[in-house]
């Protein structure tokens, strides 16, 4: 067996209608008044009372909420938070959203815990001590941001996506509420449930990083997405079926914190920054077709997910059979899902060489790829993309 | 015990090393293309190296302090630097566990990495020119 190092320093508290114990984590993290960073249709729709509630009782000051947060978010974003939070005396933050709003609030505990410039924090493994605390409620599953240790933020005026790694980014407490995943609209479940998945599959054939404790949370994460996002999206009352893909979602986070994920994510991402497409469904695109261009290198391993899977057939398969059949079940979840299946679908209307260019050398210099089992050159990169459009 | 024996030890086979890449222009070309300026930070033994791409015409190498402002910059202790170019380190697995700090855009600093491949057949030699008693 390999060495390995894992870590997972987040608490993971799972449970219906578990927001309200929010304010519990604050007190017990040493804070007084919060910050709650969500997007603006949470506090529109009410969802945030429990929440709110919570952070008011047993002695805690009232929290100020900061709601502008866009899907998109940027450095404009999270200095105006930080100014609010300095502004209000905060001592802690919640976050309360999808992965833009908990990224968001990642990036606030950098600039009000460590002051200075925030470029300066941008990169790996540069923050090297403990921030504010932070509690993240996801009201998605599938960023797995609630427990990861990286968040991205774009700086809209340089025309950049800025990146912050760091296990010390890792929230303190992460409040799994499947009750809060009720009203998310099938496409979004959907879509997001795609981007847990993709998590899942890459962390577990990622290139000498991945470890027995990352296999282990793969498979099960993958088999609860697998069994239950059908559900989700058909029914989105489905509380049992919320509870596994946030659990799930959850699992996969923490896997692909500590082995990395692939080409599919670094396609995924510049495919994203060129044309705002939802990072979960460029995902589903490209994931069956970054699937089939590692299989010579992990057959066993995609083979090993079909048989944890039960896929049906897979019995007496050998490895490349078996691991096709697994590309297959992702191409038929895909169509269950009613996601996009190509690039064209995703609303890119054209791509020119020089576009593909531009993709390739964007991807082939994504942080995601350096994880990923089989070397990809620009020639590679293109293939794929061609295939997927 | 550490690889290097001094920082003047480190400082002079590091220079060695880029000198030999800025007269590859198989490594030297894209990296004068990137028009970026690389610090790396050493420790155990200390030490400092600033490679300056910036005027995209010549590669310029500084040992020790230097007041060029770097795009990128790795913090690694020197024995990492040194399996690093023997081509012996498992760089997303060192990323990952923290053994390598990486400063400012993430993925300017990876664009390098597949460029610099060729430096790992000239590392042992330049090791051995300056009678560095390891196993390669």
């Amino acid at each position: 067996m390999n060495p390995f190092v894992f870590q997972s320093p987040t608490r993971v508290m799972f449970g219906e209608y578990t927001t309200a114990a929010c304010g519990d984590f604050v007190l017990e993290l040493g804070g007084q008044r919060a910050l709650v960073v969500a997007d603006a249709f949470l506090v529109q729709s009410g969802v945030l009372g429990p929440l709110l509630e919570s952070l008011s009782s047993q002695g805690l000051l009232p929290p100020v909420v900061f709601s502008d947060v866009p899907p998109d978010s940027d450095i404009a974003c999270v200095d105006r938070g930080a100014a609010i939070a300095r502004e209000a005396g905060c001592d802690c933050i919640v976050a309360i959203g999808g992965g833009s709003v908990i990224d968001t609030a990642k990036v606030i505990g950098i600039c009000l815990t460590l002051g200075g410039e925030l470029l300066d924090y941008q990169g790996l493994n540069v923050i090297d001590k403990k921030l504010m605390p932070l509690v993240v409620v996801p009201t998605t599953a599938g960023t797995g941001s609630e427990v990861s240790f990286v968040a991205m933020i774009k700086d809209h005026k340089e025309g950049k996506k800025l990146m912050f790694g760091s296990s010390w980014l890792a929230p303190d407490v992460a409040i799994l509420d499947p009750s809060l995943l009720l009203s998310l609209p099938p496409k979004l479940t959907a879509a997001t449930g795609l981007d847990a998945i993709t998590h899942g599959i890459e962390a577990f054939v990622a290139a000498n990083t991945n470890s027995v404790a990352t296999d282990a949370l793969c498979l099960e994460a993958l088999r609860l997405l697998f069994d239950n996002l059908p559900r989700a999206f058909k029914n989105g009352d489905d509380m049992e079926a919320r509870s596994a893909t946030l659990v799930a979602s959850t699992m996969a986070g923490i896997a692909f914190s500590n082995s990395g994920v692939g080409v599919i994510h670094a396609l995924a991402h510049s495919v994203g920054a060129m044309f705002s497409t939802h990072h979960g469904m460029t995902n589903g695109v490209f994931l069956p077709y970054g699937m089939e261009f590692n299989l010579p290198q992990v057959a066993p391993q995609y083979a090993r997910i079909a048989r944890y899977l039960e896929l049906e057939g897979v019995a007496g398969l050998d490895h490349t059979a078996a691991a096709e059949l697994l590309i297959k079940a992702v191409r038929q979840l895909l169509k269950t899902l009613s996601l996009p299946v190509r690039l064209r679908d995703l609303g890119i209307e054209s791509l020119s060489e020089d576009d593909y260019d531009e993709l390739a050398c964007l991807a082939a210099s994504d942080p995601a790829i350096m994880f990923n089992p089989r070397d990809c050159n620009n020639d590679d990169l293109i293939d794929l993309m061609k295939r997927a459009y | 015990m550490a690889v290097f024996a001094s920082s003047d030890e480190l400082h002079r086979i590091m220079t060695d090393l880029w000198t030999a890449i800025k007269l590859d222009p198989q490594m030297s070309g894209p990296l004068l293309a990137s028009r970026l300026t690389v610090q790396f930070h050493y420790r155990d033994p200390e030490g400092r190296l600033t490679v300056d791409c910036s005027d995209g015409e010549e590669m310029r190498i500084f040992a020790g302090e230097c007041d060029k402002k770097p795009v990128v910059e790795m913090f690694m202790k020197s024995d990492i630097a040194h399996e690093f170019w023997l081509g012996k380190i498992n760089v997303p697995l060192a990323l990952i566990q923290g053994k390598i700090v990486s400063k400012g855009p993430v993925n300017k600093a990876l664009t390098l990495l597949p460029v610099l491949k060729p430096a790992y057949a000239i590392y042992p030699k330049i090791i051995k020119d300056h009678g560095l008693k390891v196993s390669v």
